[in-house]
């Protein structure tokens, strides 16, 4: 170090001495700095000399097996500001694929849900071997405020492989500088509605959705728009929201205004019970109004208001404290659809002001950490036949649809699941329809974690 | 429709109010590091353990009640390297707490103060649920505990600056009594050089390294993969080719590989406590590295005595 200094001095004094070398007054001043200099240099080298000499020395050495270990507590040494890089994914953005088949058989070719408009996903899956939606995901953070996420989603539909856009929204993070507890999100997204609806389908616990979520909803609300949550700063978790979207998703449909069509508003309680259970409740109203909502294949077209209420509960426990490898799951669904306007079967608008009742119950439970089974039971409550209905697809004949399921399922590792499902759908009146379905699903890369 | 928009109003400005003097919410993911802010913060915080010790923190459900807790967080204490990647952000999302959003003074991950072992020259799944980070289970090795105990108090004193000499106390405390501790674990740790382990999970490599074991397999094929029966029939032909001590699991490991093992094989079953709450009478970070000590040092006494 003494000597690393003393030759930056003297780097400095040549520095400063080398314009004045012109003038003959200082030679000999400068005749002493240059002998001061070869002097350094000589000491310099005699200085690398040892250290090369000392360095071939620890290589030799090296080489033969260590005498002594350093102690583990050297480690602990180390500075408390040596950060380390802590990756929030591997990529960036993270990619995520899930792929999604099944064999399916059917013991009736007919599976109209008798007094409902079904949509195109709605209804029943494709009978035989068939690969389901194929999803691909993208999603990071955008930078500290925001976070972006798009979904597509490659399907069949009328004989043909489609592209659907499930999801393609922004939502801000913590560090946006909203209030604490607020955040927004924009775009296409699963909205908030109910359990069931804010979730991808292949997280679900079933092969297919319930039957309220089947027809009132399409299987999923994913229409357009914007929705802001606030969580309130209490010791129970209590979250507020709502949004404005376009309406053009099911239960609504062709827009034909220039304004959002379509509002919601939500509210949810949850918490714990003791260390191993806990719960969430909510409330959900979606309103809006449909211009043209087209169902069973473009054959039912209604419009008008349509205003959809929804409740749900969810309930889980830990046996044994541990929901790895054993836990149960309660979940249940009530929906209510009051509709204002005039269905047309083909025959001219039929007014059309009634209000229908839906819901389903399961449980699953999961008796070893791969292995779980599930019920469950989803049930439709028939509306009542106006008069030019009578006859026509919408005309249940006072038959309320139910349907049950019963599966069990095997998940490896978290990336990979197979099911096997049977379920019993009585649809219409004298139809029971039995179903096998083997299913898999398997999540490649990146896959983010799940909400409760 | 004004009431609520006034409700919302008086709501949104109590959550932004300054609470100087109200205890500082500490949310930790695990029971250590809640233990940890314990020892550093005292009366002054509050302490908000987000899982328990029967709990596999790699599988925690985002459930309501965190989203609750750390809507109201102060600073928020975890492990890091990838062992909350399957709940914490979305947690945190949904939050939307900008006082512990990552980046800032209140968010302390302890991977990211300590080197982590075992990172993965290459990621693929098919080698098991590896964390491309490295091994999280950081906690199980006492230098790390007095590393993050540092940049835990700094992190309080700058989330809570009025209180920072009670911070530095407590912290100086905390550490002339774990060094004192941790001699005296280490002196006892002598004996236990090169004790033949099989453990069930990569839970127990900062321990293992700490004290010089040395890990024979897992029960588990992969990390994060149940054991199956065909590899334990394997490990049943390493066991018979070379000495084994003893069998290690978590409380929150499910027992019957290990207990297969051990009835296959004499072998004894460790249980440690992994982590504060994971045995009785294991209440904070002390007892918790007392408790594993005695444990395998019990390992050793038995061993000697049948051979």
């Amino acid at each position: 170090m003494h000597t690393f200094k003393r030759a930056a001095l003297g780097a400095a004094a040549m520095i400063v001495v080398t314009p004045a070398a012109a003038t003959d007054v200082e030679q000999d001043e400068l005749a002493a700095v240059r002998a001061e200099i070869r002097a350094m240099r000589q000491a310099y080298e005699a200085r690398i000399a040892e250290l090369e000499g000392k360095l071939e020395r620890l290589e030799t050495r090296s080489e033969q097996p260590p005498a002594a270990v350093a102690e583990p507590a050297a480690a602990a040494g180390a500075p408390a500001a040596q950060r380390r890089r802590v990756y929030g994914n591997e990529f960036n953005p993270s990619i995520g694929v899930i792929l999604n088949g099944r064999f399916s058989a059917f013991s009736e070719s007919d599976s109209e849900i008798a007094g409902f408009g079904t949509g195109e996903e709605g209804e029943r899956g494709r009978e035989g071997l068939a690969v389901d939606e194929s999803e691909l995901n993208v999603a990071a953070s955008v930078d500290d405020k925001f976070y972006g996420s798009m979904t597509a989603a490659i399907v069949r539909e009328e004989g043909e492989d489609k592209v659907e856009l499930e999801a393609a929204y922004f939502q801000t993070l913590g560090g946006a500088g909203l209030p604490t507890g607020l955040s927004l999100k924009a775009g296409r997204a699963f909205w908030t509605l109910g359990y069931l609806n804010e979730h991808h389908s292949h997280a679900d616990d079933f092969a297919d959705r319930p039957l309220p979520n089947r027809v009132f909803l399409d299987n999923t609300y994913n229409d357009d728009g914007v929705e802001f949550s606030y969580v309130l700063p209490t010791a129970l978790y209590s979250e507020i929201g709502g949004g404005l979207f376009r309406g053009d998703d099911l239960p609504f449909g062709e827009t034909g205004g220039s304004g959002p069509e379509a509002w919601s508003l939500f509210g949810r309680l949850g918490g714990d019970i003791g260390f191993n259970q806990s719960w969430r409740i909510g409330a959900y109203v979606l309103s809006g109004e449909a211009a043209g909502r087209v169902t069973n294949e473009g054959d039912v077209s209604f419009s008008g208001d349509t205003d959809l209420y929804v409740a749900d509960l969810r309930y889980t426990w830990a046996p044994t404290g541990n929901a790895r490898n054993q836990e149960l799951t309660l979940q249940g669904e009530f929906f209510r659809r009051d509709e204002d306007g005039s269905y047309d079967v083909g025959a001219g608008p039929v007014r059309f002001d009634d209000a229908v009742n839906g819901g389903y119950v399961q449980a699953v439970y999961k008796f070893r950490p791969q292995w779980r089974v599930g019920a469950r039971y989803s049930r439709l409550q028939a509306p009542e036949v106006p008069a030019g209905l009578v006859g026509s697809a919408l005309d249940g004949g006072g038959h309320d649809p139910e349907a049950y399921a019963l599966m069990l399922d095997w998940t490896h590792s978290e990336f990979s699941r197979v099911r096997l499902q049977y379920n019993r759908e009585e649809l219409s009146d004298g139809l029971q329809d039995d179903q096998f379905i083997l299913q898999y699903i398997m999540s490649l890369g990146a896959h983010g974690a799940h909400k409760y | 429709m004004r009431y609520v928009f006034t409700v919302a109003a008086v709501l949104l400005l109590m959550s932004g109010m300054a609470r100087a003097a109200d205890p500082v919410q500490v949310f930790a993911c695990e029971p250590e590091w809640a233990a940890l802010a314990e020892e550093i913060g005292g009366e002054a915080v509050t302490v908000f353990a987000a899982t328990h010790a029967r709990q596999d923190p790699h599988y925690i459900r985002a459930r309501p009640s965190l989203i609750a807790a750390l809507r109201r967080a102060d600073l928020l204490v975890c492990s890091g390297g990838g062992l909350e990647t399957g709940w914490l952000p979305v947690l945190l999302q949904k939050a939307g707490n900008r006082a512990i959003s990552p980046g800032t003074d209140g968010y302390l991950l302890a991977a990211s103060v300590i080197e982590l072992r075992d990172v993965p020259e290459r990621v693929d799944r098919s080698q098991g649920d590896v964390h491309p980070e490295g091994n999280p289970h950081l906690h199980l090795d006492p230098h790390n505990i007095d590393q993050v105990a540092g940049e835990l108090a700094a992190r309080l004193q700058a989330v809570d600056s009025t209180r920072a000499g009670l911070y530095q106390d407590r912290l100086e405390d905390f550490r002339r009594r774990w060094q004192v501790a941790v001699a005296d674990w280490e002196t006892r740790g002598a004996r236990l050089q090169g004790l033949p382990v099989i453990v069930h999970h990569q839970a127990w490599h900062y321990l293992i390294g700490w004290l010089g074991l040395r890990e024979v397999a897992a029960l588990e094929p992969r990390p994060g993969i149940p054991p199956t029966g065909a590899h334990l029939e394997g490990l049943l032909q390493t066991v018979r080719s070379q000495p084994v001590a003893v069998i290690l699991r978590t409380p929150y490991a499910p027992p019957d590989a290990a207990d297969w093992l051990a009835e296959r094989t004499g072998l004894p079953v460790r249980v440690l406590p992994y982590t504060v709450g994971g045995a009785e009478g294991v209440d904070d970070l002390f007892t918790l590295f007392e408790h594993t000590l005695q444990q395998l040092e019990s390992v050793r006494v038995t061993e000697t005595i049948t051979n």
